[in-house]
Formats: structure tokens, sequence, C-alpha cells
């Protein structure tokens, strides 16, 4: 078996430890025996997204922003709406997440089209929403990440969230949401190293990626005791200090 | 702290305090400590006495202290030359009040996010402080495409240090970039080579913004050992070969950085070359001192970039060694610790038979273990000792060469708990 990943915009949207989560795939992919493949897609490069199995977005400065709208908006964004269509899975960070979406509005109302493969649309906040957070996720339990976005995502009709917060702000921090699970898309505001610390997550992605090209795949356990001590320090941590406030 | 208090009652007393004292600022993201401390020792060997704060003081409190702790009862400071360390957040706020003579930038990269946000918005605020320093020379890093775009904007004097293409060291690390894209026009630079991260001879074809030519340039490197380097600097078209006390690429350019500051202030820079040869930098950074049979180095961390110049450093040292490295997630380091998974601990684990013992500690050290398990590392070999005097006392213990990597925090609480057992003679005084 082999799963081959695409890395949309490494050059640009690589914001702090996104491509742990790449490494998170493959290695696991690869403990378990199943050959990986991972093509890097750069602003100025196209490729053919419906040939992969797994494409990740990570997330960005808004100073590279306007070059990859550029870009994007020079056919990578239909490429991008027909693979999610075609249920190629995807992992959408930050950033990634929200430019998968319908729209952006800006803090300034200055509205910025997005890609529109999955029902959500992104406003801009005034304040950051930063630190470390956990949400509850169905199949993956609970989730630890850090999340700092000033966009507020919300979702549309047809989509589900990825999980429901337990401590930190999620989507927009007022409805509890976080993050979308829309046909193979998993999106989240958990930025950096999503997969590494919540190794049933990543497990499910690949899954998800395994179902679609081979049919029903059993996937090999494997010994998580780094993953789970690193997991379960955090989520602890973070429930102790929200329930001492 | 007395500078917080007298901020309050009198918001420009720095302006007061500093009024007659002939100051240097060093600010940006990586360097500023070792670079000013270089600065500093160039000063005192040409006897000038120069006040000058620490690291953990670099903000506007902790500066204003400084002064103040020297000033006497008609408030104006008894120094008459100062070597200032400045936060780049800081900045802004600092350097209109300091009015120095010189200021040296050293770089810029993404550092706390958290904190700080985008580097271009630290870039930004440096800016604004330079705009309030008209008379001051800068000293800008050449090869940093986001440190020298700061003389397109400003009208000051600017001395460029920077490594020629001729001196480029190959890169063993994988290096993101934090600034690719033309901060003049957006376009996406070219590079002629690069010397790590973003710096390098860089240029953009759509705009012609490209790497000024350096006054103060690195022609050729002869040696990088475990503990000095050699290097060849041409300054103002003389060639000179300079002597650094201090291992790694990234202190050949503190070093460069420091001789341009000393040039800038007016001083001849053969102050500043034989400062370099018999300086110590001490306080964490590549700071050596007798642990164990062989003798301990603890480099200091912050963010990726600095992280895998260690790494290269680590790389190109041979032979069996013990490596601890200690993470924290206080606000000095960071809350937000994702940025281990953009350093390459692959590179170490390459070579993971040269790490006979490989030690996690600090607040962190389960994400280590998990960063160092998915770089190559086996994960029951990887040893987590959280606790400072356990750590210390393996250590004592250890017969192989120990390297010490920690964060900001991390650092202080370890470095002091090292000290209390070991007692200060036996660090290389700092």
């Amino acid at each position: 078996m082999e799963i081959k990943i695409c890395h949309i915009y490494p050059d640009v949207l690589n914001l702090y430890g996104d491509r742990g989560n790449i490494v998170a795939i493959e290695k696991r992919l690869l403990w378990r025996g199943i050959d990986c493949t991972i093509k890097n897609l750069n602003i100025g490069e196209a490729a053919k997204l419906s040939e992969f199995d797994i494409a990740f977005i990570g997330g960005g400065q808004d100073f590279e922003q306007e070059a990859l709208l550029d870009d994007l908006h020079k056919g990578k964004d239909k490429e991008i709406k027909s693979a999610v269509d075609d249920g190629v899975t995807f992992l959408a960070i930050c950033g990634g997440y929200q430019m998968l979406g319908q729209y952006y509005e800006t803090y300034e109302k200055k509205l910025c089209d997005f890609i529109g493969a999955v029902p959500l649309y992104t406003v801009g906040g005034k304040d950051r929403l930063i630190g470390n957070f956990v949400f509850d996720c169905d199949g993956a339990g609970s989730i630890v990440g850090f999340e700092n976005h000033s966009g507020k995502t919300y979702l549309m009709d047809g989509a589900s969230p990825l999980g429901k917060v337990r401590c930190g702000f999620g989507n927009n921090g007022e409805d509890s949401t976080e993050g979308i699970r829309y046909k193979n898309v998993f999106g989240s505001y958990s930025h950096g190293p999503l997969l590494p610390k919540n190794p049933l997550l990543c497990d499910e992605i690949i899954k998800t990626a395994l179902d679609r090209k081979y049919g029903k795949t059993d996937l090999a356990p494997l010994n998580d005791d780094a993953e789970e001590a690193a997991h379960n320090q955090m989520v602890q941590r973070i429930l102790k200090s929200k329930a001492e406030k | 702290m007395p500078g917080k208090v007298a901020l309050k009652i009198c918001p420009d007393l720095l302006s007061v305090l500093a009024k007659n004292t002939k100051t240097v600022v060093v600010t940006g993201t990586n360097g500023k400590t070792t670079s000013s401390r270089m600065i500093e020792k160039a000063f005192e060997d040409a006897g000038l006495a120069p006040l000058a704060n620490r690291s953990g003081a670099n903000l506007i409190s902790g500066i204003t202290t400084e002064f103040a702790l020297n000033s006497n009862i008609f408030g104006t400071c008894r120094k008459k030359y100062a070597v200032i360390e400045c936060d780049e957040a800081a900045a802004r706020l600092c350097l209109p009040m300091l009015k120095p003579k010189a200021v040296l930038v050293t770089n810029l990269f993404r550092d706390q996010l958290d904190r700080y946000g985008e580097v271009t918005h630290t870039l930004a605020k440096i800016r604004e402080g330079l705009e309030g320093t008209p008379n001051a020379v800068l000293c800008l890093n050449a090869d940093c495409s986001l440190t020298s775009s700061l003389a397109l904007e400003l009208k000051n004097d600017v001395v460029y240090y920077g490594i020629n293409q001729s001196a480029a060291p190959e890169s063993k690390s994988v290096t993101l970039s934090d600034a690719t894209h033309c901060i003049r026009c957006k376009a996406q630079y070219s590079y002629s080579y690069s010397t790590y991260g973003h710096l390098g001879g860089f240029y953009c074809e759509s705009c012609g913004y490209k790497r000024p030519e350096p006054d103060v340039a690195v022609t050729a490197i002869n040696e990088i050992a475990a503990d000095a380097s050699s290097v060849i600097m041409k300054i103002d078209g003389h060639k000179s070969v300079v002597s650094i006390n201090l291992p790694a690429i990234y202190n050949i350019y503190n070093a460069a950085g420091a001789i341009a500051c000393v040039k800038a202030f007016g001083m001849d820079s053969s102050l500043a070359i034989d400062a370099l040869a018999v300086f110590r930098c001490g306080f964490g950074r590549m700071e050596k001192f007798d642990l164990g049979k062989a003798g301990a180095r603890m480099c200091l961390v912050k963010n990726p970039a600095g992280c895998n110049q260690v790494i290269d450093f680590l790389a190109a040292t041979k032979g069996e060694r013990t490596l601890v490295i200690c993470l924290n997630d206080n606000d000095a380091d960071g809350t937000d610790v994702s940025w281990i998974w953009d350093v390459s601990f692959e590179t170490l684990a390459e070579n993971a038979g040269d790490y006979g013992r490989i030690i996690v500690s600090g607040l962190r050290a389960n994400d280590l273990r998990v960063r160092l398990k998915y770089a190559g590392f086996e994960d029951d070999k990887i040893e987590i000792i959280c606790d400072y005097n356990a750590l210390a006392e393996t250590l004592m213990n250890e017969e192989k060469p120990i390297y010490i990597v920690p964060t900001y925090t991390s650092m202080l609480d370890f470095r002091a708990c090292l000290v209390s057992k070991l007692g200060g003679s036996r660090f290389w005084e700092g």
C-alpha cells in the first residue's frame, strides 16, 4: 500500500511547526509498513490534486498572502475544490483552513474571495485568540493544541465541527465549535503540529485516506506511550488552569 | 523594579537620564546579548568603562533602572558611554529616548509569535524607533533582507556587514525561510547563495532590491572549530584575520556586527578585533563549564533559526557525547512550543550513535520526547529527567562531553542549579 501526500504551499504556508503534521502522517504510515511519498506544491507550480490521497495546507503570515491569493486564483482554487469534491482527504490548519472556506471579511470590512471548497466563512476579529486549548472530537477523543488567530470562523449548512471546545476559543469563541468535518476534509485552528500529540486523530486521517483508496482498512496498533504522555500532560494542565480561573 | 515606578511618574525619564551618555543600542531577534557583550568588551579594553544592561533587563523599565542606578542626584548618568541591549518590541519607545550614536540590528527571524506576531510587525516597530534617531549610524546585517530593508526608508548613515559568497558555508539543516517574498514588491526572492535561514545573497528580479555590498565583509572562513572560529574580514577594503573565541556560524555574524558597530561609533575596528579573540560571553550563550569528566557547553536557543544553528554546530562536532535538551513554555520562552517541529532534529538523528545519552527536561519535556521520536531517535533511549537537581547529579558523573540546549527560562533555572552545585568558580567567567 502507498499513500501520496501533497503539501500545498510549503514555501509560504509553513508557520510554526506545520510540517510536524506531515512528519506524523509519514512516520505512522512507515511504522505500519505502508509506503508514503510527499510532493511539495509551491507557488507557481501545478499538480493534479485528485491523484493524491492526502492534501495538507497549513497556516502562514499575512505578508505573503497576496502572492498566494494571486497564485490560488490562477487555477489552484478550482483544482483544490474538485479534489475536495472527489473525496481526497484534506488536513487544513489555521490560514489554510480559512482559505478552504467561502470568503474572509477583514476587520476593515474588505472581502477576500477564498476557495469555496467547504461551507464556512471567516470574519476578521479585533483581538487575537491565543493559547493552549482542548476540544473533544468524535472518534478521536480529546484533542490538544495551540490556537493563535484573529479570524472568527462560522460553519454553514452541511458542515459539522471537528470537535466541541472544552477549554479555549475554537472557531469563533462564541458557539463552542472547533474546526470542520466536511466530506473527507479535516480543518482546525490548532496550528503547528496538531497530529503528533493527537495520534488518534492522525490515524483517523490516515484511515480515511486508506479506506478511500483500498476499501475498509484496519490499522495495526502502534506503541503510543510517548504521544499519550505528552497529550495527557497538556490536557490535564489546561483543564486544571481552567478550573482554577 | 524601580524603573517601572519611575516611568509612571516621569514617562520620558530615560531620555533625561541618558542625555549625556554616548550610547550604542543592539536590537534584533537573535544575537543581541552576544553582540552587546562583544562591543562592551571592546569599549572596556579602550578604557571607556561603559554602562551595560543584561539580557533580562532589555525592556524600557530595565534599561531605565540601569541608567537610574548609575545616575547622580541631579538625574544624569555618571557613565559617559553605554552599550544597551534592547528588546526588538521595546525599540520603538527606547530608541528615541536613548538617542544612540550607533544602532546595531542583528537580524529578524520569526520568534515568539504569541507575543510579537509576524516578523514584519517587529520590523515596523524597529523602524518606528529608528525614525526618532536620525543621527544614529545604523549597522545592518546586509544578508538579512528584512534588516537591510530598514535603509530603504531611513536617511541615517549605514554601515553594512555580512558574509560574502566566497565564505558561505554549506548549511546542513533543512532551513525554513522566514522571508521568501520581497519586502518591497512582494515578488519571490532569488538567491545567489545562502548562509542560514533566509540570510544570504538575496535579490529581487522584479524590483531590483538586493543584498547591499557590506562594508565589513567576511570573505573567507579559515576554520570553525568546536571552541572558536578564524575568518578573514575585509573592513573598508583592508583584509584582516579575525579570531572569534566562540564557535558556530551565527557568532561570525555577531562578530562582524560588533566590528561594524565599533567602527560606526567612530572607534578603530582593531579594538573590536582584539576583543573578539579573548571575549567570553557566558550566561548560557555557548557557555563552557566544568561539569562531568569532559566538561559541558550550554547553548541557549530561543527560536527555530537559532536552534537549527545549534543543531548544525552539534552535527559538525565529532565523537560520542551526552545531549540534554530543556524546553519550557513560560512567557519569556514563548508559550507556543510548536516551533520545535521546525527544528531539524532529523540532522542529529542521522548520527544517533554519537548520542550515548539523550535527556529531555523542562516543563515540556514530553513534547521533546515526541519530537525526537519522530525525528528518528529510539523512544526507549530518550531519558526524561525533569528535576534539575537530579539532572545535575547525573551529569556530574558523566564521562562524555555534555551539550545542554535549553530555552530561556530553563537556562536560567538549570544554570542557577548548576552554579549552586558547582560553585561559581567552576564556570568560565561570563
